[in-house]
């Protein structure tokens, strides 16, 4: 199994250096936070994933895999079964006609869904995947199958999601390696560290991150610090023998180094310190910042300020449209994807401590369940479609690239050469697994779980 | 040499009829004896292979674990153990995770600790109230805890020894001696000396609580 070339490690000795300057003082209040910071600041993992699912199956028309409008009329409806039903958008926001961005004289080679919006100017980091056939119209299934890279047992997944294969391998020394927004996460083989921490909501996560409000006599709360640096009897060496004690001692040791570092102020974005973050993402003075834009604030925070290495996260929903009008699925796509191109201004303009920017040492997995009809059915909506496609970006994956299409009938999936990315009657469908196995692929990591080969015309 | 040997066989003689001597027979209502079902016994691993131990390595105790030791050792439950945080802090849900995450991790410590203060704060302000010693669980062998005669500094050597062996008893199952009994003392010295300086006499007893049950030896088994 590869392991990362390059872990950063949080020096045991520096935490311990900045233990001594917290016991010096009260546990939670009045800490010597700069004496703290620079002994034990926290480090971004080297190779940062964001995995962002569009909840409900997008309509795809709309984002990664549209058709010209002129092309697919309504009048050739019988022959192409294929509708884009752009102008129903009705709407001055969405274009009536595929985005093709040009940036630096560099035209897109990817077509974008009037929904993506300024998202589709990241064009350059991009490699999108078409015609993936999901083998499911099942909500559960759907999802599972892309968290895991394995297709779900009925509807039960199988192995560990791919953040879990992701900080399993890496194993990051950062404080919560992988965060999970309202999203499942899952783990058949790693050991506890690889576990997401599933949150709900942004409160969640500030629970875990802020200094417990049960405190007692700033005194006695020293007096109680200073006990527990002492070394320990014989008896409780011998319980906290084999890995169980070291562990705990190193995660309290751990817990102090953020509760000092008051990582939960990061996600404050209601404080003045953080009025850089609302200004870039849009965010109202006071939260909560549950909204699409708050979820991309909650991500970039994350990854730049070393807690997390993995982040995935259920960015919008809403996208289940049966019924009703095609403004609905824009809107909610849209919203999604503005939220997810200011994360990506904010990560390509932010500097990496180990060069570079933060986009050239992440990769983002954008998906969803799978895709909706591409005609409209009686209700004004579309329903499920086995044909599906997704948005890889960053680090790691061909930039400004295609691989793969759906059929100019009906949105087939295709049959390709998955070597060179070729479409052939003889070839193979693009399965989520091949996505899975590049993502990991994309770092050096071992996929050897999805059983299948990356798609390697896809890795940079 | 014909004697010699001759001896010898004369020698082994009774050793080899005992070996053969078939089991008597059971008599009315005995019961038949079985052989050892067990086999025989395998030695335990050397200690020095094993970090000085024998035995299972120590496992870090479940939620459900969790939840009932705080109820036994302190009295009152950890509600929010029953909501989402049983979930974050590791227990399966049987759906999306099916097995326990018992790793002491970040989570567990930091919320642990959270729930220690909370439910030994608790504990202790209420002790104040509870006249019957044998009635309380951080407090057991200190008199009236409102009373103004009551001077946890003035407390003797033996009776914060019995406090101390008796919390150590019901949060660990062993009790304290030695050496760290006497870190122990000194600890309870500290913060009843200080507790008793703001008048906050329950904080003495939350403070042993919470330094008890984010110990190593609460946590493991």
């Amino acid at each position: 199994m590869k392991k990362n070339p390059n872990p950063l490690h949080l020096e045991r000795r520096g935490l311990l250096k900045a233990l001594a300057g917290v016991a010096g003082t009260t546990l939670f209040g009045g800490l010597p936070f700069r004496a703290f910071a620079q002994t034990a600041s926290l480090q971004p993992a080297d190779r940062c994933f964001v995995f962002v699912y569009f909840s409900g199956g997008w309509d795809q028309l709309l984002a990664f895999d549209p058709r010209d409008p002129t092309v697919f009329t309504p009048e050739r409806i019988s022959e192409t079964r294929i509708l884009p039903g752009y102008n129903l958008i009705n709407d001055s926001r969405f274009e009536t006609m595929p985005l093709v961005p040009e940036k630096n004289g560099v035209r897109s080679n990817i077509a974008f869904g009037p929904a993506v919006g300024q998202l589709s100017t990241h064009f350059d980091l991009m490699t999108v995947v078409r015609g993936i056939n999901m083998n499911t119209l099942g909500h559960e299934v759907g999802y599972r199958y892309f968290n895991t890279g394995k297709r779900p047992i009925g509807s039960a997944a199988r192995g560990s999601s791919t953040a879990t294969e992701i900080v399993g391998q890496f194993a990051p020394v950062v404080p919560i390696p992988s965060i999970a927004y309202n999203i499942e996460t899952y783990n058949d083989r790693y050991p506890g560290h690889a576990n997401a921490l599933r949150v709900s909501r942004s409160r969640d996560l500030l629970d875990t991150l802020k200094a417990s409000t049960d405190v007692l006599d700033p005194e006695i709360e020293q007096q109680l610090l200073g006990f527990r640096d002492q070394p320990t009897s014989c008896e409780a060496e011998a319980y906290a023998a084999r890995g169980v004690g070291e562990t705990y001692a190193n995660s309290r040791e751990q817990v102090q180094s953020v509760l000092a570092s008051r990582l939960d102020n990061a996600f404050r974005f209601e404080l003045a310190e953080n009025a850089a973050v609302r200004q870039r993402y849009g965010l109202a003075s006071s939260g909560p910042y549950d909204n699409e834009a708050g979820r991309a604030a909650l991500i970039a925070t994350a990854l730049k300020k070393g807690i997390s290495q993995c982040v995935s996260i259920n960015l919008t929903g809403g996208l289940d449209t049966h019924f009703g009008t095609q403004l609905t699925q824009a809107n909610n796509q849209r919203r999604g994807f503005d939220a997810l191109a200011t994360l990506v201004d904010d990560l390509r303009t932010t500097d990496h401590p180990s060069g570079d920017t933060f986009m050239d040492h992440t990769t983002i997995l954008v998906f969803s369940e799978f895709s909706r009809t591409p005609l409209i059915n009686a209700n004004g909506g579309r329903d499920h479609h086995l044909s599906n496609s997704c948005l890889l970006m960053g680090a790691g994956v061909k930039h400004n690239y295609v691989f793969g299409a759906s059929g100019d009938l009906g949105m087939a999936p295709g049959t390709f050469d998955l070597r060179t990315g070729a479409a052939t009657p003889t070839g193979e469908n693009i399965l989520p697994e091949h996505i899975i196995a590049t993502v990991l692929a994309s770092a050096n990591l071992d996929y050897s779980i999805t059983r299948v080969e990356p798609l390697k015309p896809i890795l940079a | 040499m014909r004697r010699l040997v001759a001896v010898a066989l004369l020698a082994l003689a009774p050793a080899c009829s005992q070996e053969e001597k078939a089991p008597a027979p059971p008599m009315e209502g005995q019961l038949e004896p079985i052989p050892n079902p067990h086999g025989s016994v395998t030695p335990l691993p050397d200690p020095e292979l094993q970090e000085g131990s024998v035995g299972r390595a120590p496992r870090r105790i479940t939620v459900a674990q969790l939840q009932t030791s705080i109820l036994t050792t302190v009295g009152i439950p950890w509600a929010e153990l029953d909501g989402g945080l049983g979930t974050t802090l590791g227990r399966a849900d049987y759906a999306n995770i099916v097995t326990e995450n018992i790793e002491p991790n970040l989570v567990f410590a930091k919320f642990l600790e959270d729930g220690a203060r909370k439910v030994c704060k608790a504990r202790a302000r209420a002790e104040l109230d509870i006249v019957d010693p044998t009635a309380r669980t951080l407090s057991r062998n200190i008199p009236n805890l409102r009373d103004a005669a009551t001077n946890l500094t003035k407390l003797s050597d033996a009776q914060v020894t019995e406090l101390l062996v008796y919390l150590s008893t019901r949060f660990w199952g062993a009790p304290l001696s030695g050496d760290e009994l006497t870190r122990w003392k000194s600890l309870f010295t500290q913060v009843a000396a200080r507790a008793e300086t703001v008048r906050a006499r329950d904080q003495a007893f939350a403070a042993m609580c919470i330094a008890m049950m984010t110990d190593p030896r609460f946590l493991t088994y």
